[in-house]
């Protein structure tokens, strides 16, 4: 967005306002801060963004409504949950402006460099995160025990929505692989505190300087932890995002989900797999082929649940009545755009061409095609879905087009060409955005092979604009959010969507207590369009004839 | 609006959500412990030879401790057990017998295992040639004594003060255990190269005694010259106008904090000052925690400790020998950066003993009026309670069960 010595446009003010003209001096963005935005913006989506949005604000307002219960099973610890991750996101912004700025070692916070750091940011980043994750276990315990104990009579696990098998197998993903990321985070904290050296290998010199520790620690002990929670990760931000769609595109069809119980199948043998996967991050490292050739074909084995969900909802799409409202286009477009960052992952868990694509913007663009054009668009098909429950409105039809329509296009004008400068070499974290290796330094006139040619340069300036016109595509959604709170159109009843699940039995908002008559369930959770029934959707709770 | 199951169990999973949840909470306990022992795995496996300690351990306060921990464990099921009966007293009874317990386990730990590690020092030396005149002078007389096989260590065959094996028998029960082939290359390596280290501790040290001079004010420091006098006569009343003025000594021989505070305070005013070495006093004390920053620090070119008394292990009558703080390349207490095994075991024993502590409060809580409220409100539920906090307490106990093998004995 910036290019180096130039300053940031429109914002450039602004950011040396904020956090100081050392390290935004004019506007222009130093390379400690490039370093510290790189870092900060994988942190905040992920553990403030998405974990947060996805798993715990639909978790806790649809899950309880769908399976039928008056609240989730442990109040009190939902309250903690929600001030522990409070608590941690104020650590971790007002890191931005202490001395030094924010974190600057990446989300992965390696070591030993995360060890060795100076500036205090790397030490809120580590405080900040174990409240985080402490946020996230308290969450994961309370949605298990609601959805094992708390289901309405008759709800039984086969009737359960998918979605609600969605968070399940999340929250088991967050109760089991966060905790050894809590004990390298406490490590990590006592490497940078006291001088520990579990991080830290024999004989390391920083800076020409030969550091005071005991050394005989390990750099990849790190990794080992953070990828045993970050690779489950993923998958807690992809995995409610396919319950949402899944819900969506059962209502939009007029026809069950296809292969319902493959889904389940899928989702629960994925959260079993998330867990053995985590290495394949790890391929370069050097911890050795036998390793390596274990982690790669469990990651290809991976492919194959997450191909079935997949293909369970394209086939759903099959001899449908579809109805293309705003949040049937968002669940409609995760489909090629999940499947896009899916496909294109394939090369990365093939140790071979991961060699080649390792830390690369190939890379950059894999992932955003999951979680940004996946998960980000589910979690607005979510929005636009359940807002009429939330607030007894409809989100205005029109701006949401406009939303989807910018969204998608700028979402893929923004991510393509990744692929394209990533295949060419061009590596991601560099604070110069490539020209280090660009044909046009004057000091790489000699390179012949592997320098970055203007065209795959040139293709930073068509993703800046792009991202800019992303943004100004957010704003028709921001509006229709706010707008409609209060002048959306009124719903006509509490089931607008003429859907089957539970939480369209309530009242519009669900009072205290979400229900005000006895929930009992009957039947599957997509019965629609039934042989010989009088309409073309039958609720879970209307008892058989 | 009733949240169901939060008393009786659900009939068709047969738990109450609290039991189902502190279950939950278990496991999530067993991911964050067993990536702990996971590391601790990881680091001893991929430690050097010779860097990895064993035995320095206490077995016997250890084992003391497991059996504390196993008692609570047991009372912790009477006091339920009572409850259940309905009987208020005894399970009060056997309660305090277990926060007793619990509280004991923790004295030890803290008042008695850490604190003795924290004043116990290992000294890695520049120069092999200065070590192995240490190790000379400080356990000629000790290996002397020791007749061939009849020694404290069984693998050790020193004779007619032959210092080298005798050293050679320490580190090999130390880092190996026993003698090997690998072991007997290693401490060759070590003995030659100098990267044995002294082990003990210090009885005394010589510390600096400072000369504070003030050598000017700057004016446009930004600090009024009524605020500057003002706090220069905080630390001499009598003399402020003309120190600021002229300058000159502000203390003669004083000790290291004070003239840290003073150097502190004064830069803050715009002061500038010199801080010179005057001479050294000789300090009868054993420290804790000191690290090779906190004897070497530099003082206007000198070390803020000269020298130290060195109480040596492995001796008789804790022999004791000088080191100079120039020789000194690295100086530890048994504290967490110490090497990866002290961490790993701070780490891992600390984390337990927070759950232990965490875990009296809880029982704490239950035994005053305000926890009591429920048992008079909800006698099953507040027994229910008493069940999932004995759950949580058992696996503490599992815990160390764990832990005292793989830190105290292998």
């Amino acid at each position: 967005m910036a290019y180096e010595g130039q300053p940031v446009p429109f914002v450039g003010p602004l950011i040396e306002a904020l956090l100081g003209n050392s390290v935004a001096p004019g506007g222009v963005m130093s390379a400690e801060l490039y370093n510290v935005f790189g870092a900060m913006h994988g942190t905040i989506m992920v553990f403030m963004g998405i974990v947060p949005a996805a798993f715990a604000a639909f978790g806790n307002y649809v899950v309880p409504l769908q399976i039928g219960a008056v609240d989730m099973a442990f109040p009190r610890v939902n309250m903690a949950s929600f001030w522990s991750f409070f608590l941690g996101c104020v650590i971790m912004t007002v890191s931005f402006f202490i001395p030094g700025g924010a974190a600057q070692a990446g989300w992965t916070s390696y070591s030993p460099l995360a060890s060795v750091i100076p500036t205090d940011g790397q030490t809120y980043w580590l405080i900040g995160m174990i409240m985080l994750i402490t946020s996230s276990l308290l969450g994961a315990v309370n949605f298990i025990v609601t959805i094992i104990n708390l289901r309405a009579p008759g709800m039984t696990w086969l009737r359960l929505p998918f979605f609600v098998w969605a968070q399940f197998v999340t929250a088991f993903l967050l109760l089991l692989a966060f905790p050894p990321l809590e004990a390298a985070g406490i490590m990590q904290l006592m490497d940078r505190v006291i001088e520990t050296s579990f991080f830290l290998p024999t004989g390391l010199v920083v800076g020409g300087q030969d550091v005071d520790v005991s050394g005989g620690g390990s750099p990849l002990l790190w990794q080992h932890l953070f990828w045993f929670l970050a690779h489950p990760e993923v998958y807690v931000l992809v995995l409610p995002g396919m319950g949402i769609v899944a819900e969506i595109i059962a209502n939009n069809t007029r026809k069950p989900i296809w292969g319902y119980k493959y889904l389940v199948g899928s989702v629960v043998v994925l959260g079993f797999l998330a867990f053995i996967v985590w290495a394949h991050h790890m391929y370069m490292t050097g911890m050795g082929t036998v390793i390596s050739a274990f982690f790669q074909t469990t990651t290809l084995i991976i492919s194959i649940p997450s191909i079935i969900i997949l293909t369970c909802l394209f086939i759903s799409l099959w001899g449908g009545s579809i109805r293309f409202n705003t949040p049937m286009l968002f669940a409609l477009a995760f489909l090629p755009m999940f499947g896009i960052g899916g496909l294109t992952g394939l090369p990365l868990g093939f140790n071979f061409s991961d060699v080649a694509l390792h830390d690369s913007y190939y890379v950059i663009a894999h992932f955003h095609y999951v979680v940004a054009p996946g998960t980000i668009f589910a979690i607005f098909a979510g929005v636009y879905y359940w807002f009429p429950k939330m607030t007894g409105r409809i989100m205005n039809e029109f701006l949401g087009r406009v939303h989807f329509w910018g969204s998608l296009i700028f979402m893929n004008l923004i991510f393509m060409p990744m692929f394209a400068q990533g295949m060419a070499g061009m590596s991601r974290r560099m604070s110069d955005g490539g020209a280090t290796y660009s044909l046009a330094n004057p000091d790489n006139a000699d390179i012949t092979v592997g320098a970055l040619g203007d065209t795959i340069m040139g293709l930073n300036v068509s993703i800046s604009a792009a991202a800019w016109a992303m943004l100004i595509a957010q704003l028709p959604f921001i509006f229709n959010l706010f707008w409609s709170v209060k002048h959306g159109e009124k719903v006509k009843s509490d089931n607008p969507w003429q859907a089957t699940t539970l939480e369209w039995e309530t009242p519009t908002p669900p009072p205290h207590g979400n229900f005000t008559k006895e929930i009992k369930v009957y039947r599957d959770p997509y019965e629609y369009s039934v042989p010989g029934a009088k309409e073309d959707f039958t609720p879970q709770a209307q008892p058989a004839k | 609006m009733e949240i169901p199951y939060t008393v009786k169990p659900r009939p068709d999973t047969g738990l109450y959500n609290a039991k189902l949840g502190i279950w939950l909470f278990l496991a999530s306990e067993v991911m964050l412990f067993g990536a702990l022992f996971s590391s601790y795995v990881l680091l001893r496996v991929g430690a050097e030879p010779g860097t990895w300690s064993m035995g320095l351990m206490d077995i016997y306060v250890g084992a003391g401790n497991t059996m504390v921990l196993i008692a609570s464990s047991m009372f912790v099921v009477l006091a339920w057990a009572q409850l259940k009966q309905g009987n208020l007293a005894g399970y009060k009874k056997w309660k305090w017998a277990t926060i007793a317990c619990a509280v004991l386990f923790l004295m030890v730990k803290w008042s008695y295992e850490w604190p003795s590690k924290f004043a116990h020092y290992d000294v890695w030396l520049n120069d092999a040639k200065v070590l192995h005149e240490k190790f000379e002078k400080g356990y000629h007389e000790t290996a002397s004594h020791i007749e061939p096989g009849g020694a404290a260590h069984d693998n050790t065959d020193a004779h007619d003060g032959d210092v080298e094996k005798y050293i050679e028998g320490i580190y090999t029960t130390r880092f190996f255990k026993e003698s090997s082939v690998t072991s007997e290359d290693e401490f060759k390596k070590a003995w030659e190269n100098g990267t044995l280290a002294l082990s003990g501790h210090i009885n005394s040290y010589e510390e600096a005694q400072i000369d504070f001079s003030i050598t000017r004010w700057k004016a446009d420091f930004g600090v009024s010259r009524a605020d500057a006098t003002k706090v220069l006569a905080k630390f001499s009343e009598d003399k402020a106008d003309k120190l600021l003025q002229d300058g000159g000594e502000l203390y003669e021989k004083t000790d290291y904090d004070t003239a840290k505070l003073a150097e502190y305070e004064l830069g803050q005013a715009g002061f500038t000052v010199a801080l010179s070495v005057a001479g050294y006093e000789t300090i009868k004390k054993h420290p804790w925690m000191w690290g090779t920053k906190r004897v070497n620090e530099d003082i206007g070119g000198k070390p803020r400790v000269k020298s130290l008394v060195f109480g040596l292990d492995e001796t008789q009558h804790h022999q004791e020998i000088t080191l100079d703080v120039g020789d000194i390349k690295r100086l530890s207490a048994y504290e967490p950066k110490h090497s990866t095994f002290f961490g790993i075991y701070y780490t891992i024993t600390g984390l337990h003993a927070l759950h232990v502590f965490g875990g009296i409060l809880i029982m704490l809580y239950n035994m005053l009026p305000v926890g009591l409220a429920l048992w008079h409100k909800d006698r099953e539920q507040y027994t229910n309670r008493i069940e999932t906090f004995g759950l949580f307490w058992h696996f503490v106990d599992l815990v160390w069960i764990f832990l005292f093998p793989i830190l105290y004995i292998l």
